[in-house]
């Protein structure tokens, strides 16, 4: 269960305060798939990084499993995304030093699981990628790259699965596909999953979707939360 | 554990190229300190098992003067009580040998002669070249001798040689000699000669400089009361008393010293490496701030990320120390070849030290975490929403903890230093020297920097463009001139030194000035000796004759001090030596009156007068009338203190005498004299003269000032080798550390030479850019170390050396276009692959 009350984000810009998001209250309930929709600019990233703790909201608490995530430090944010939070990026952000089963291994070494190299062997094969482990991220194609991504993100079993507009950079066949992997995850292994888009199309599968523009919530036709 | 251990390994598997030069510095640093330690411990463990081999007994008793009856009846004394088991004597006296052979071109050379008895040594072993040696051997005129002598006279073993009046046999080569001094300083190679020969050669005839011994055997428990009683009941018979212990204690204790101070030159190497470290590391958490926000993001805790660095660094660093024991390994493997001659009294087995070696992995890993931790800490501020928006605004406020950190790691540095050199003085000396260099350097290097910019707006666009780069934001000008520039300082300092030293030398060696000296003329062979000198050079050159006696100091009847006898001068150090004194009627041109009045010069009677030279005064606290008493050769000569002089002894042609008399101050004391000539130009005839005037006064010796000089040459070039291989590894370093600096920033370098392609430029025209840029950073380098240098030698120069400094223009000129090429080739060799990518590809992936 996840619940945001009060939150919003100011950043400086230049020497003025500039809110790329507004004050926002909302709820996700455990194993439910919610969109976030809206145009560049909108404060989409912005709030799925609060979620994940990679920032800290200006006003307001995110409360994540009864866990008040803006109390925490630095290093319990990081141990708790390790634990309960996968991330997918826009741009896969993969270790480019590391292969692509090291890169699926890192956060189970990190949490210290016994099984972790059967286990990325494991995800590498769901992705599709079982032949490729031991390739350089510069030698795989970005669609590729994405699905080590995910396998990463799925690695340590996180109840929940945010992604930053993962298809954003591929192309609209891979990105499909990469699209059914995460409805897949959600679906078979109950985990809730956050999805910023800006495809209209994509969020249309979700559960339910938040709509924002200029960091404010907007009215879509079945309301703020449909 | 497991994580940090894994993630480093595979970092390291990434990058250990692009570090790789760095740890090549740290290897070369820690390869000096244990090569050095190991040396310098291995002549010291060697001395620990051998250090009777250096006395070749376990006490010994020397005297410039035949053994008085006191001291005779105290060995016999102990001999009867048992505290001496075994006695033997020995004689040491410089002197001239020739081949006596009528074929050899004739030849006369000084050699250091001892004669001993046969149960010489008492300890160690004599060893010979070709074969064992025994007493036999010299029984009956039989003489061995150094190798060197044989060949500088050419004659082999089985031919004859003349020492004084006699001929000998030579019957052996000399290999290893207990008893030799450990250095490199002698009169000429040693010959050894039984002690029963000795008397018919003449040479202890009156005025001889020989040295007595006697070679003690003593029971280890009684040796230090021995040591003591001996040393308190001879007191007053101008000798010296010492056991092998307190030899041994006085060149452990130089050794250390040496060691110490000779490692901070490794250590110097290895903080330049540090400081490249340090350097490499700043630029390597900026590449990585990305990989360490995906470790963040995906649970990795700002410790661990540190960890995994720290790990990678220490991995690095423990890789650089091991290769840099390999070389020491190597080094120490060369060092017997060369090294054979310096010790002569011992075997010395050369190989890695334990101790030496962990020290210096300590020392290897040590600085190279201290060096990267604060860089390091940066990994703290790499906040993991890096992932989602580049705008990352940096963190304000006061790092409390990097600045904790960098005081600590300061101190620990400090700690370091003092550690090597075994002081804590000597370690922040070193340490603030360190900080100041480097400060003037970056100084020196921002003020040429902005003296350049002006060329920014040059025509040319190579040229605006290469001084633009060096002051570019990112540069690593200012690694690269502390590196490069140090080098440069290193070698040109010595340079110039060298230079400045050699021409000091050549300065005293001026036209028409004496060159050869006589020693040990006897008042009866004056008169011949110039006559013989006369008829060689001819009339118009006469040679002076000086006269010289050997007094020792006595007693000191002062307004401020006052000696009672020898035990008591004694007491005041180094002035209990034996003198060579002089008398005369006049100030000579290397003095200079500072107190006092000089004597009359026709004044040649009335009661003994003395004139002392500065230190002397300063040592004894002496006033104008103060009276001394010296004992020479037996007679007590009491003379009043009329005169205080200061002494320029680096001109030794007039001789530098310490005390002065006045004519007649010694009336009555047998004497001999020393003359002082100017032999002929050409070697074969200067050769020719002083073998004829050896086979004509046996018992003179011969020292040739134009041999003495190239004495000191090779030693001021040995010295200057040294001190320039040091110069060399520090310069090694800063290149190591300009390629690893210049392929840390090549990919900035890379994406710019792609846009740069896109706009038309050529390879050529980046090529010309890349060699102007690094040209003008090498000027810069060059210029600011060749600045340093003639400070340093300058500095050097005047205070320590006290002699005159002249610039040296074209040395510092060469320095800087040599520097500046060097850096030039350096830096475009290590960018190469710039020129080789292709622009796209360049682009596409930024």
């Amino acid at each position: 269960m996840i619940n945001l009350r009060g939150v919003s984000k100011t950043v400086m810009s230049g020497d003025r305060p500039l809110t790329i998001l507004h004050t926002l209250d909302f709820d996700v309930e455990n194993g439910a798939f919610l969109a976030i929709v809206g145009p560049s600019g909108s404060g989409k990233s912005t709030l799925l990084g609060l979620l994940a703790g990679l920032d800290t909201p200006t006003t307001g608490s995110i409360v994540i499993d009864g866990v008040d995530i803006t109390t925490l430090s630095e290093d319990k944010l990081a141990r708790l995304r390790g634990e309960k939070i996968g991330f997918v990026f826009q741009f896969f952000h993969l270790v480019p030093s590391l292969t692509a089963l090291e890169n699926i291994l890192v956060p189970m070494e990190i949490t210290g699981r016994r099984d972790a190299a059967s286990r990325a062997r494991a995800l590498l094969d769901e992705v599709g990628l079982a032949e490729r482990g031991h390739h350089y991220p510069s030698q795989l194609s970005g669609g590729e790259q994405q699905r080590v991504a995910l396998a990463r993100a799925l690695a340590n079993d996180p109840p929940i699965i945010l992604a930053d507009e993962p298809t954003g950079n591929l192309d609209s066949k891979t990105g499909h596909h990469i699209l059914e992997l995460l409805v897949e995850v959600h679906r078979v292994r109950r985990a809730t999953l956050i999805l910023v888009t800006h495809a209209h199309d994509l969020a249309a599968m979700a559960d339910r979707r938040l709509a924002l523009r200029d960091g404010r919530p907007v009215d879509e036709p079945a309301g703020v939360l449909s | 554990m497991t994580f940090v251990l894994r993630m480093a390994l595979r970092e390291i598997r990434a990058s250990w190229r692009r570090l790789l030069f760095f740890f090549i510095c740290i290897a070369i640093g820690v390869g000096t300190i244990v090569a050095l330690r190991s040396v310098i411990q291995s002549v010291r463990g060697g001395l620990a098992v051998e250090a009777r081999s250096l006395i070749a007994a376990d006490m010994l008793i020397r005297s410039d003067r035949p053994w008085s009856d006191p001291v005779e009846a105290a060995v016999e004394r102990e001999r009867v009580a048992g505290r001496v088991t075994a006695r033997s004597e020995t004689v040491e006296v410089a002197t001239m040998v020739r081949p006596a052979r009528e074929d050899v071109t004739p030849r006369a050379r000084m050699v250091e002669l001892r004669a001993v008895q046969e149960a010489f040594p008492l300890y160690g072993e004599m060893t010979l070249r070709d074969g064992v040696y025994s007493h036999e051997l010299l029984r009956g005129n039989g003489v061995i001798v150094r190798p060197e002598l044989l060949a500088q006279l050419g004659i082999a073993v089985g031919d004859d040689l003349l020492i004084g009046t006699e001929t000998f046999e030579v019957r052996g080569i000399i290999a290893t000699e207990p008893g030799a001094d450990l250095g490199m300083f002698s009169l000429g190679p040693r010959i050894l000669i039984d002690y029963a020969d000795l008397p018919t050669t003449g040479l202890l005839g009156f005025g001889s400089q020989a040295s007595y011994e006697i070679l003690l055997a003593v029971p280890d428990a009684d040796l230090q009361q021995l040591d003591d009683d001996l040393d308190d009941e001879l007191a007053n018979e101008f000798v010296s008393v010492r056991s092998y212990r307190r030899s041994e204690d006085r060149m452990g204790r130089n050794l250390t010293r040496a060691e110490n101070y000779l490692s901070l030159v490794g250590l110097v190497v290895l903080i330049l490496g540090g400081i490249g470290v340090s350097s490499v590391t700043r630029v390597f958490v900026q590449q990585k701030a990305k990989a360490i926000a995906v470790l963040k993001c995906v649970g990795a805790t700002s410790r661990r990320v540190l960890a995994v660095y720290m790990t990678q660094v220490l991995v690095l660093g423990l890789a650089g120390s091991l290769l840099g024991v390999g070389l020491a390994a190597g080094a120490v493997a060369w060092v017997p070849s060369f090294a054979g001659d310096i010790a002569t009294s011992f075997q010395i087995e050369y190989g890695l030290q334990l101790g030496a070696t962990v020290q210096g992995i300590a020392i290897g890993l040590l600085v190279s975490l201290l060096f990267s931790v604060v860089p390091l800490l940066e990994v703290r501020h790499v906040k993991p929403s890096l992932l989602l928006r580049q705008d990352i605004p940096p963190p304000t406020g006061v790092d409390w903890l990097k600045w904790t950190v960098t005081g600590s790691v300061a101190a620990v540095l400090v700690g370091v230093a003092a550690w090597q050199a075994g002081s804590l003085e000597v370690g922040l000396l070193l340490s603030g020297g360190f900080v100041a260099t480097a400060w003037v350097l970056h100084l020196a290097g921002a003020a040429l920097i902005r003296a350049i910019q002006p060329l920014a707006q040059a025509r040319s666009f190579v040229l605006r463009q290469a001084v633009l780069r060096v002051a570019r934001p990112g540069n690593q000008t200012r690694l690269i001139l502390l590196a490069v520039g140090l080098g440069a300082f290193f070698i040109l300092g010595v340079r110039s030194l060298q230079g400045n030293l050699l021409a000091e030398f050549d300065i005293q060696m001026g036209e028409g000035a004496p060159d050869m000296f006589l020693m040990d003329v006897q008042e009866d062979q004056r008169e011949a000796v110039v006559e013989f000198l006369d008829q060689e050079n001819g009339p118009e050159d006469p040679p002076v004759l000086i006269p010289v006696l050997r007094a020792q100091l006595v007693g000191v009847d002062g307004q401020n001090v006052t000696l009672e006898n020898y035990e008591a001068v004694r007491g005041r150090g180094r002035v209990s030596r034996e003198y060579t004194v002089t008398y005369r009627a006049g100030l000579e041109d290397n003095e200079t009156l500072l107190a006092g009045a000089w004597w009359p010069e026709a004044q040649v009677d009335g009661a003994p007068e003395v004139s002392v030279e500065e230190s002397i005064r300063n040592r004894l606290d002496l006033e104008i009338g103060d009276r001394l008493s010296f004992d020479v050769l037996g007679d007590i000569v009491t003379a009043r203190v009329a005169s205080v002089r200061e002494v320029d002894f680096r001109d030794f042609r007039a001789g530098g005498f310490v005390f002065v008399f006045r004519p007649g101050s010694f009336a009555g004391i047998p004497h001999g004299y020393i003359a002082t000539l100017r032999g002929p130009e050409s070697v074969d005839v200067r050769a020719q003269a002083q073998a004829d005037l050896v086979s004509r006064f046996p018992n003179l010796s011969v020292i040739d000032l134009s041999e003495v000089l190239n004495t000191i040459q090779a030693l001021v070039r040995n010295v200057t080798l040294a001190v320039m291989a040091v110069g060399s590894l520090v310069l090694l370093s800063g290149i190591l550390i300009l390629v690893g600096a210049v392929s840390m920033t090549k990919f900035r370098r890379v994406y710019e030479a792609a846009i740069l392609k896109t706009l038309g430029a050529t390879g050529r025209l980046i090529t010309a850019m890349l060699l102007l840029e690094y040209g003008v950073l090498g000027a810069i380098a060059g210029t600011v170390g060749g600045l340093g240098a003639i400070v340093l030698s300058w500095a050097v120069a005047r205070y320590a050396l006290d002699m005159t400094w002249e610039p040296a223009p074209l040395l510092t000129l060469v320095g800087i276009v040599a520097t500046s090429v060097l850096v030039a080739a350096v830096g475009v060799v290590a960018s190469l692959d710039v020129l080789r990518h292709k622009p796209l590809a360049t682009l596409r992936s930024e």
